[in-house]
């Protein structure tokens, strides 16, 4: 608990805190969102697919959505260490925050595991119906995003809870 | 007052101090359980429209181009979907507090950037649509419809940051001083 106050006091995080410009933690919490956007937007649009939407996409070009998804994933890994870092006492002891890190984890585990895998032979999921463990995974993908959106947003509500966002 | 940018006539308090009486603003404001709710589908709804929308906005900009454009196309309802589903929590939002989103300056910006976004899906549909879904796998979408796909990922993008910076512009108060 102390270390977390001492993360707390640091200038950088006191700045990003209380700096009464749009550039401190209001842009850092946008940069979140766009971050959530294309992680979980390319994913959805990779899910749909498997799922039978859009049949005749061909899946081979979707695996330059990857990169996309990378980007989100990163910005999101900063951007929410700098959000930890202001609101350290709060949010690193909010069960909540824990069970969003176990979501976000299991996704990116989805993920990495359908670029391993599915796209190793992206040409064997053209045609409808796509293999049952394909879908397996999108529906697993868009729950685990489901879920790790959900608890991000009930971070403001459940636990302990600060008023910063 | 003024902390908007756009002055505000009768008309638009007129209309959030009729809000202020209906079933609607009760149920928003009643339990903060239903706005955290309405907040988590909003956000749900952004995953869903920049999944679809955004995406087609980059295969307009170039990338994944061996994407054919006719089966993207399949993709636009759904986009659809989530921006209904966006409006329908949004005035859910607004009717819970419409004077804090009236005069507020981001609420403002969001507004006009959907209204540009709609007005650029307009532009698309009135001018290069048909030649783009008749793009074929491997090929560059038509100079005006990369152009429009740019301006799309701009404006949701602003749409975006405006409703992150909603909580920032808050008027000082919760029904404004007569």
């Amino acid at each position: 608990m102390e270390f977390l106050a001492r993360i707390e006091a640091t200038a950088f995080a006191t700045w990003v805190r209380e700096a009464p410009t749009l550039w401190a933690y209001p842009t850092i919490l946008f940069l979140h969102t766009v971050g959530l956007g294309f992680l979980v937007g390319a994913n959805v649009a990779i899910d749909l697919r498997l799922l039978g939407v859009a049949r005749q996409l061909p899946l081979a070009p979707m695996e330059k959505l990857f990169p996309v998804m990378w980007a989100g994933f990163w910005i999101n890994a900063a951007s929410g260490t700098v959000l930890l870092m202001a609101d350290a006492t709060t949010k690193l002891t909010n069960p909540v925050f824990t069970i969003k890190m176990v979501f976000v984890a299991l996704g990116v585990v989805n993920m990495a595991w359908l670029k391993r895998r599915l796209f190793r032979e992206p040409a064997s999921l053209d045609d409808w119906p796509t293999p049952p463990r394909a879908r397996f995974v999108a529906v697993t993908s868009l729950l685990l995003w489901v879920l790790a959106t959900t608890a991000g947003r009930l971070m403001g509500y459940l636990g302990p809870v600060s008023g910063l966002d | 007052m003024g902390t908007g940018m756009i002055p505000l006539g009768g008309e638009v308090q007129a209309i959030a101090a009729w809000l202020s009486g209906t079933w609607l603003h009760r149920f928003a404001a009643e339990s903060q359980w239903v706005w955290a709710a309405m907040e988590t589908l909003h956000f749900l709804g952004l995953g869903l429209l920049v999944g679809t929308i955004g995406v087609l906005d980059l295969r307009l900009l170039g990338l994944a181009r061996g994407l054919p454009l006719a089966p993207l196309e399949k993709l636009v309802p759904w986009g659809v979907a989530g921006f209904v589903l966006n409006v329908v929590t949004g005035i859910v939002f607004f009717a819970g507090a419409p004077y804090q989103y009236i005069y507020n300056l981001a609420f403002q910006w969001k507004v006009l950037f959907m209204l540009a976004a709609g007005l650029n899906i307009l532009v698309f549909y009135t001018s290069v649509a048909r030649r783009t879904w008749a793009v074929p796998a491997g090929e560059h979408a038509p100079l005006a419809a990369r152009i429009i796909g740019g301006v799309s990922l701009f404006c949701w993008v602003a749409v975006m940051y405006w409703g992150r910076m909603l909580t920032f512009f808050r008027p000082p108060f919760v029904v404004p001083p007569t």
